[in-house]
């Protein structure tokens, strides 16, 4: 493919997920951020990412499979991935994470404990299911910025 | 919002900032998520300033105490897992006074008013946005600006037109506090109880650095709070406070800033007390012992005379201790008049929860805001203590006192602060009457008729006897209640010492607790025993020094206060327990904070023991009066039962020379009122003040005249009269 051609669908990749609201306007500010005395800026960031973000997701898990949940460390990762997340600006994921946080915060609840155990469960699924698929099209992403990278250096030569 | 921007610039070369600044200022970014460390670093970078980024808050300190001067600003996130955020902060802001913007994915009220109250310079959400990192360099400038001020200035206390906006550093002119309480006023809200661990704060005790950043050891600090409320709040100028202090070495800069610092920390304090959370931590919390000391004095009376009490809550209160003796009024009544007098302004009506220790604070069910009362049970004391910090605004209100719980986060009116100023005029608080009364002048007396309440009885108030107030603040306290005393709750606050101490009286009441909050040596006592009575809680807090005794009354320890260990030195003590901001388990309601907890150990039913030695720690004032020196080393409380209760016995309560806490030398167990239940100890503060000192309590004839002591002696149990007749008077010398 052309480098035309690359940059087009890397584009179009990109304004697809601000479109559907996979990136808002803080990953935005990260593309401003990168520039020549940075040029891998994103690509790291979203390895960063992608990365911690799993290993949180386990942590969540291994937590919730507990026959006693502490909430109080569920919270504190669902806080961080949150906040990771908000900071790429990965939108979906994060309102994924706000509202498994606002679960956790009720589990105290007198009574349907269990209840509030299966929509923290719930939740803990749906912010998997955001960030696989944002994971997915990041992956894309860094793929065609690599080739696209790669076809610039070519050029250069 | 800097200050004048043009005036800034101009100034900035003068100020020291380095060539194009801000580029390569040099920051150090602290934050546990590797996202937002390296999205916040790129952001920095491209700002071209220098960063320098860290994932851990230890590493993060070690490398701020290794090179103190490689940094010009931090910046750090507030949830971390091996250290909060705001500890973090308030390290820095002690050992290295070097701007700290906190960041958050949080930002809710509470989190960013924690912020504000540990000092950091700003507060930033995340995610952060570049825009907002552009201009961050204006907190160095402005503190490095602050500074610089603060060296010129000699000698001039009103910077009447400094009119700085309020900062977060804490303008020390008066008049600009008032403006500065203002603004915090609406600040104070309702604050998340430091729940840190601030106790281990007490000697933070950074690496001597080679550069020319001063290290405030306990000493040094004390030394500086000595001077401080020798000087008076509002007259502490660094150069006079350098003079005082007299160490090799110290520059008026160091002085300077660290003044600043600790007008925050009273502030904060005053703030903290509004809240419910009682004493504990804000006051002291103020982690590191540097802020403790600061308490300041207590404005207490300042504040109740503000009028923070409205009149209602007083005559309430005055109802209270008149009808029911038991019942803990919590501050001694003051006389409407005076109240009215001194009413500046009347905040909220504090009000006064039943139960608390101090004495049936005020009002029941009113929140007296501002009025240092002892406070209400609810709250704890620190609302008042709050208060009073309004009040004092000049004086660094230090109040612990707790007065009054500030279920109002009124704010202290700052006004009030005027009222209260006073000078050190003893503020009484007076029950009920709201308004404030402002007790001039010498210990507390509290101006014009000293109110003090209590109804009752006594004396009440009397100048003099109350606690109170020690220099600078004074508190006192006391409550009326036959024979002397009032139960007044002493609130005492003082920053320095001001003992304070409750209430006697025999009947209960009492309670005043004393919230002492002393800063500095000041040493509270609580109220006696008396039955009922509240105890008030006790709270003191005094950091450094101050012992606290916790007195309450039988059963009621009502301490909303807490007591606030004294860090440093004091020790009060049942073991940590006082010391600690415990709270005393105060059988009243709501004690809200530490108080309750210093209660409850103290009044632990359970013979707290006192490490009685206070170790004589009494730090005999040396020429500095104003801090009560706690010196009898013995306080032990010990509770006729066995319950000991704690005094602050190593409360080092500077107070100089004067001290008027009495410990036990009496016989400690006769003393030390505190005691499990109920007893408080009377600790007599007699804090002299230096400047005016009218210390001699001897007016009342409860208070022991001697040093201005407030309380009498009888009082403290130490005549029979607490029931527990553990009073534990220390004296401070």
């Amino acid at each position: 493919m052309s480098l035309m051609a690359l940059r087009e669908q890397l584009n179009g990749l990109v304004n697809s997920m601000f479109l559907e609201g996979l990136l808002d306007d803080q990953f935005e500010q990260l593309q401003m951020l990168q520039d020549e005395s940075s040029p891998g800026f994103i690509a790291e960031l979203i390895t960063l990412f992608c990365g911690d973000s799993e290993r949180i997701l386990a942590e969540l898990t291994k937590l919730l499979d507990q026959a006693v949940v502490d909430y109080q460390k569920v919270d504190a990762f669902v806080h961080q991935l949150k906040g990771s997340s908000s900071s790429v600006g990965a939108q979906h994921v994060k309102l994924a994470c706000v509202q498994f946080r606002q679960f956790c915060e009720e589990h105290n609840k007198e009574g349907l404990k269990g209840i509030y155990f299966f929509r923290c469960l719930r939740a803990l699924n749906v912010v998997k299911h955001e960030y696989y698929l944002l994971r997915g099209k990041f992956d894309t992403m860094l793929q065609l910025e690599q080739r696209i990278q790669a076809y610039e250096s070519k050029q250069q030569i | 919002m800097s200050v004048g921007s043009s005036y800034a610039s101009s100034k900035l070369e003068s100020d020291r900032v380095p060539d194009k600044f801000p580029v390569g200022m040099k920051i150090l970014l602290v934050d546990d998520d590797p996202i937002c460390l390296a999205v916040v670093q790129r952001m920095l970078l491209n700002c071209q300033y220098d960063v320098t980024t860290c994932s851990e808050a230890t590493r993060a300190l070690s490398l701020l105490r290794e090179n103190k001067g490689a940094f010009d600003l931090i910046i750090s996130d507030v949830h971390m897992p091996d250290m909060d955020g705001f500890r973090l902060l308030e390290l820095v802001g002690l050992e290295m006074d070097l701007p700290v913007i906190m960041m958050s994915g949080d930002t809710r009220f509470n989190v960013v008013m924690k912020g504000v109250s540990h000092g950091a310079c700003d507060f930033l959400t995340k995610p952060v946005r570049m825009e907002e990192l552009q201009n961050i360099w204006q907190h160095v400038v402005r503190r490095k600006w602050l500074d610089s001020k603060e060296i010129e200035r000699s000698g001039s206390v009103e910077e009447a037109d400094r009119g700085r906006q309020v900062t977060d550093d804490s303008e020390y002119a008066s008049t600009v506090n008032d403006g500065i309480d203002c603004s915090w006023k609406y600040q104070r809200k309702k604050r998340d109880a430091k729940e840190e661990d601030d106790n281990e704060l007490d000697n933070i005790d950074p690496s001597s650095s080679k550069k020319p950043r001063v290290v405030w050891s306990v000493e040094l600090h004390q030394q500086f709070v000595n001077a401080v409320n020798q000087l008076g709040i509002d007259k502490a100028v660094p150069k006079r406070i350098l003079e005082l202090m007299n160490v090799p070495g110290l520059t008026r800069e160091n002085v300077a800033s660290h003044l600043q610092k600790f007008r925050l920390y009273l502030k904060r304090l005053s703030g903290v007390a509004q809240h419910h959370t009682g004493l504990n931590s804000p006051l002291y919390g103020a982690s590191s012992n540097a802020k403790v000391g600061q308490l300041g004095r207590f404005d207490f009376q300042a504040l109740a005379v503000s009028g923070q009490i409205s009149p209602e809550t007083l005559a309430a209160l005055q109802d209270e201790l008149l009808g029911h003796p038991p019942c803990n009024l919590a501050m001694p009544t003051i006389d409407q008049q005076v109240l009215q007098q001194a009413s500046v302004q009347r905040n909220n009506s504090v009000t006064f929860e039943r139960g608390i220790a101090f004495g049936q604070p005020l009002l029941k069910g009113q929140a007296v805001s501002s009025f240092p009362v002892w406070p209400a049970n609810d709250l704890g004391a620190l609302g008042s203590a709050s208060n009073l910090g309004g009040l004092n605004t000049s004086q660094n209100s230090n109040m612990l006192m707790t007065m009054l719980q500030q279920p109002q986060p009124q704010t202290v009116p700052s006004e009030s602060n005027h009222a209260i100023n006073v000078q050190r005029s003893c503020l009484v608080a007076p029950a009920k009457s709201s308004n404030k009364f402002q007790v001039q002048g010498n210990p507390m007396h509290i101006n014009q008729d000293s109110t003090i309440i209590s109804s009752q009885s006594s004396a009440n108030f009397q100048p003099g006897n109350a606690v109170v107030p020690v220099i600078q603040d004074s508190a006192v306290v006391t409550s009326n209640s036959s024979t002397s005393l009032k139960t007044g709750n002493n609130l005492f606050v003082t920053n320095h010492r001001s003992t304070i101490l409750p209430s006697q009286s025999l009947t209960g009441i009492s309670l005043g607790t004393d919230s002492g909050l002393l800063n500095q040596g000041s040493i509270i006592v609580p109220s006696q025993p008396l039955n009922s009575s509240q105890a008030g809680s006790n709270s003191i807090l005094s950091s450094q020094n101050s012992m606290l005794v916790p007195s309450h009354l039988s059963g009621s320890l009502r301490t909303d206060k807490n007591i606030i260990p004294i860090t440093h030195n004091s020790s009060l003590n049942n073991s940590s327990s006082l010391v600690n901001y415990n709270r005393l388990p105060t059988q009243s309601n709501v004690m809200p904070s530490s108080m309750k907890q210093v209660l409850d150990n103290l009044a632990a039913v359970d013979s707290f023991s006192v490490p009685v030695s206070m170790n004589s720690q009494v730090l005999s004032s040396t020429g500095s009066s104003t801090s009560w020196q706690l010196h009898s080393p013995d306080i032990s409380i010990s509770h006729p039962n066995g319950t000991h209760s704690l005094v602050p016995s190593s409360c080092n309560i500077e107070a100089t020379d004067r001290l008027l806490v009495k410990l036990p030398d009496k016989g400690l167990g006769k003393n030390l009122g505190f005691v499990g239940k109920g007893t408080c100890l009377p600790s007599r503060f007699a804090v002299d003040d230096i400047e005016s000192p009218t210390n001699d309590l001897t007016n009342s004839s409860a208070y022991t005249g001697d040093d201005g002591y407030l309380q009498n002696q009888d009082i403290f149990g130490i005549s029979g009269t607490l029931q527990s007749g553990h009073c534990a008077t220390t004296s401070f010398k």
